[in-house]
């Protein structure tokens, strides 16, 4: 990905969400890391935004009713 | 004749085992199938109702499922349909759609507001609560919502999330990109307190 030599860091936050989906090429993926191995700033807003999407993952976690398990059992075809 | 019957029988035996494997493979499902559901809509309620019409409806057309295919994303493409059949879309105001950030819109504000500016990446998530998390959610527009829904709560590809909601795959990155940078948006109002 060319523009880390222009702006790194501008460049390094356009290729986030594409590294933390693990959509980048090898060398899209490599460029975002060397950076981040130098730029302590890009490397707290990547661990933060990674900590985020767990954290909004485990937020979502909600049980499904158990009552609503029974009732789609009983949607089945009758044997 | 009997051997014309038995071929018969033989065959009904196998479409009945056959469907029973389909339906119990799509009831394991059904925690991950309510969990994207209840963050497709607002209340606890529809979330049910849309998922007891979509496990009727798969139950019902079943021999459209191609065995070896992705069951999850089948019965999330009848969910996602019958979502919009129920004219939820009528909700939508598309100029009022709200104001976007950077992507670092959130960690920015969380820094501003620490005392010392400094901030502990790992920690500072603490800081929302799942009412933040869940309200924040609720308030990003449905289209965006979808895809933010199917990718980051219920771990679709961007590819499974197109076919799911019948959308090229440009636009699900695009929607994705968008919905999470308002999600975060959302999250820091809530989290600093307003704008």
């Amino acid at each position: 990905m060319a523009g880390y030599e222009i702006d790194p860091c501008v460049k390094c936050e356009e290729a986030m969400q594409p590294y933390l989906d693990r959509v980048l090429s090898d060398a899209e993926r490599h460029e975002a890391e060397e950076h981040l191995a130098n730029c302590s700033s890009c490397a707290k807003r990547y661990r933060f935004e990674e900590s985020l999407r767990v954290f909004v993952r485990k937020c979502c976690d909600e049980q499904m009713p158990p009552e609503l398990k029974q009732k789609l059992a009983s949607l089945r075809t009758p044997l | 004749m009997g051997e014309t019957d038995t071929n018969g029988a033989r065959k009904v035996a196998a479409e009945a085992r056959n469907r029973v494997r389909f339906e119990e493979e799509a009831l394991e499902l059904s925690d991950q199938v309510y969990r994207v559901a209840r963050r497709l809509v607002s209340t606890r309620e529809e979330a049910e109702d849309l998922v007891q019409e979509t496990y009727a409806r798969a139950f019902r057309s079943w021999r459209s499922f191609t065995p070896g295919t992705n069951l999850r994303a089948w019965l999330l493409r009848i969910l996602t349909n019958l979502n919009i059949d129920r004219g939820r879309r009528k909700q939508r105001a598309p100029d009022e759609q709200p104001l976007e950030e950077g992507d670092y819109f959130l960690y920015n504000r969380l820094e501003q507001a620490t005392r010392d500016g400094n901030v502990d990446e790992e920690r500072v998530v603490e800081r929302l609560s799942q009412d933040d998390i869940v309200g924040a959610l609720s308030v990003v527009p449905h289209d965006f919502r979808d895809v933010v829904v199917l990718v980051d709560i219920g771990d679709f590809t961007y590819q499974d999330a197109a076919q799911i909601l019948d959308i090229p795959i440009g636009t699900v990155m695009s929607r994705l990109h968008r919905g999470r940078r308002i999600l975060k948006r959302e999250l820091a109002d809530r989290a600093t307190g307003g704008s």
